[in-house]
C-alpha cells in the first residue's frame, strides 16, 4: 500500500561532490591529464533519513556550509543523490534563487509568464493569477517596464510574488526572505502564515531564527552533513544558539 | 516523461518562441534572417557550382533550395543546439524543469522555421515552372522522420557537450563533412559509383531525396528507404533519450 501521509521522504541518502583542483573540461585536458589526481570526493550529506509530513512547516538551520542548501536542491531534483532515495508527493516549487529565468530585456509582465512557465504553469493558470501577482509585488506601473531597469528590491519582489502564487503543495525556500524592505518582508511572512494555514508544506532555510520560531513547528539542525537534532522548533533553535555561543 | 512534458507545455511554448525570436534579436532584419541566410547560401552555390560541375540539373537554384533548406534545419539543430544545455546553465542550476525541453524546443523551432521556408520552396517550384503535385502530401512523413532523427542526435550531443566541451567543435566538423556526403549540391546519381555506399549509409540521403521526389521530380518518394530511415531514427531517439536521462543527473553540477 502506498503511504501518502508524507510530502517528502528521504531514505539513506548521501550526496558527494567531486572536488576538482583543476577541472578538465576539454577533451585535450581529459586525455593529457588523465592520470592527474583523481578528484576528491567530499561527502556533503551523510546518510540522511528524513520524513516531512504534509502540512508541516520545517526550518533547516545550521552554520554555512553544513549542507542545508544542498539538501533543498536535492529535494527539488536540481541535483541527484549519490546514493539513497528521495520521494516527493505533490507539486513542489522551490525558491532557491529568485528570478530564475528572468529575461532582462522583457517587461515585468512578460517575465511573469516566463517565470511561471518555468514553474510548470500553463498560460490559462498564469492569466488567472496575473492580477494577484502584480498586486502582491506592488510594482504598479513599473510592471510594464523592462526588468533591467528594476532596482534589486523590485526584482526580488516580482520574483517572490510569482513563486508564492504558483500554488504548490510543497514550498522550498532558501534564505531569500531577506529581500525587500521591512514592509515587504512582513508581507511575505504573512503570506507564508496564510499558506501554512491552508495546509501547505513549507521547508525553509533561514538564519533569521526569530522569524523561523514564529513560522515553523519543527526544526532540523544540520551539522557537517548530518542531522544533529530534529524536533520542536524552540528546543532545536535554543540548542543551536547555545552551541554557537 | 510525456506527462511531465505535458505539464510543462507552456514552458516548451515560450522557449520555442524565445528560440525563434531571440536568435536574431537586435539585428535590423530580425527573424527574416532565418530565411535570408539560407537563401544567401543558395546564392553562393548557385553561382559557384555551375562552373565546377559541367552539367548541373535543370532549375538548379530550385534544386538547391529544396536540399539546402532542410539541411539548414539540421545544422541549426545540431551545430547550433549542441550547446543548449551549457548555455542554459544558469537556469538549470536554479530551478527544476524537465531538461528535455531545451533540446526539444531547439528542434521544434527549427521545424517551424523550415515549415515557413517551405513557402519559399513552393514559390520557387511554381515560378520555375516545375509546379506542384499531389505527392506533396508525403511532406509530413518526411518531416516526422527528420524531426525524430535530429532530436535523437541532439539528445546525445547536447548532453555530452556538458561533460566534454569539445563536442561542439567535433560535431561541427562532422556536420560539415556530412554536408558533402549528402546529395544536396548534386543529385545522388552523380556521386561516384565506387563510393555510393557512403550515400546509402547516410540517413540524410533518403530524407533529402524524399524532399526532392515530392517537390522537384514530382514522384512518389522511395518509401522503402524512408521506412528504414524511420526505424533507424526511432532507435537513435530511444538511445539518445536514454543517454540524456543518464547524463542529466549531473547537469547542474557540471555546467
Amino acid at each position: 500500500m502506498k503511504d501518502n501521509s508524507y510530502a517528502i521522504k528521504i531514505v539513506n541518502m548521501s550526496k558527494n561532490f567531486k572536488l576538482y583542483y583543476d577541472k578538465p573540461n576539454t577533451l585535450k585536458e581529459r586525455l593529457v591529464f588523465w592520470n592527474r589526481k583523481r578528484p576528491d570526493d567530499r561527502e556533503v550529506l551523510k546518510n540522511i533519513n528524513l520524513e516531512i509530513k504534509k502540512g508541516e512547516t520545517v526550518a533547516l538551520i545550521g552554520i554555512n556550509g553544513s549542507g542545508k542548501s544542498t539538501l533543498l536542491k536535492l529535494m527539488t531534483k536540481i541535483i541527484y543523490p549519490t546514493s539513497g532515495k528521495i520521494y516527493v508527493h505533490g507539486k513542489l516549487t522551490s525558491l532557491l534563487e529568485l528570478g530564475a529565468g528572468f529575461h532582462p530585456d522583457f517587461t515585468g509582465r512578460e517575465n511573469i509568464y516566463f517565470n511561471a512557465a518555468v514553474f510548470g504553469l500553463t498560460k490559462k493558470e498564469i492569466d488567472k493569477r496575473l492580477n494577484d501577482i502584480i498586486k502582491f509585488s506592488e510594482l504598479g506601473e513599473f510592471i510594464d517596464s523592462p526588468v533591467r531597469t528594476y532596482s534589486s528590491g523590485m526584482y526580488m519582489r516580482l520574483a517572490f510574488s510569482v513563486a508564492i502564487n504558483v500554488d504548490a503543495d510543497i514550498l522550498l525556500i532558501d534564505e531569500i526572505l531577506a529581500v525587500g524592505d521591512q514592509h515587504f518582508q512582513e508581507k511575505c511572512y504573512a503570506k507564508l502564515h496564510e499558506l501554512k494555514k491552508k495546509g501547505k508544506t513549507i521547508v525553509i532555510v533561514s538564519h533569521s531564527l526569530d522569524s523561523v520560531k514564529d513560522l515553523c513547528d519543527r526544526a532540523i539542525w544540520i551539522y557537517e552533513g548530518k542531522i544533529r537534532e530534529d524536533g520542536n522548533v524552540n528546543k532545536v533553535v535554543d540548542d543551536y544558539l547555545k552551541e554557537c555561543a | 516523461m510525456l506527462k511531465d512534458l505535458y505539464k510543462y507545455r507552456e514552458l516548451l511554448k515560450t522557449s520555442v518562441k524565445k528560440e525563434i525570436r531571440g536568435k536574431y534579436k537586435g539585428s535590423f532584419l530580425g527573424v527574416l534572417w532565418s530565411f535570408v541566410n539560407p537563401l544567401l547560401t543558395v546564392l553562393v552555390y548557385a553561382i559557384v557550382f555551375p562552373f565546377v560541375l559541367k552539367n548541373t540539373q535543370p532549375h538548379y537554384v530550385t534544386f538547391l533550395i529544396i536540399g539546402i533548406l532542410p539541411w539548414t534545419w539540421f545544422t541549426t539543430s545540431i551545430s547550433g543546439g549542441t550547446a543548449c544545455i551549457v548555455n542554459n546553465g544558469g537556469i538549470i542550476k536554479k530551478v527544476y524543469f524537465p531538461r528535455e525541453i531545451l533540446p526539444i524546443s531547439i528542434v521544434t523551432s527549427g521545424l517551424i522555421n523550415y515549415l515557413i521556408s517551405c513557402i519559399i520552396i513552393i514559390i520557387f517550384v511554381l515560378f520555375s515552372g516545375i509546379g506542384l503535385s499531389k505527392y506533396i502530401l508525403f511532406l509530413p512523413i518526411i518531416l516526422i522522420i527528420q524531426f525524430v532523427l535530429q532530436l535523437g542526435l541532439l539528445f546525445i550531443s547536447s548532453s555530452i557537450d556538458v561533460y566534454i566541451r569539445d563536442a561542439e567543435y567535433i560535431i561541427n566538423f562532422f556536420v560539415n563533412m556530412l554536408f558533402y556526403a549528402t546529395p544536396i549540391l548534386y543529385s545522388s546519381d552523380l556521386f561516384p559509383k565506387k563510393f555510393s555506399w557512403i550515400l546509402n549509409l547516410n540517413p540524410f540521403t533518403s530524407i533529402i531525396n524524399g524532399y526532392r521526389a515530392i517537390f522537384y521530380y514530382k514522384t512518389l518518394p522511395n518509401l522503402e528507404n524512408l521506412f528504414f530511415v524511420f526505424l533507424f531514427s526511432v532507435i537513435v531517439l530511444l538511445i539518445g533519450y536514454a543517454v540524456f536521462k543518464k547524463l542529466e543527473k549531473g547537469f547542474a553540477e557540471e555546467v
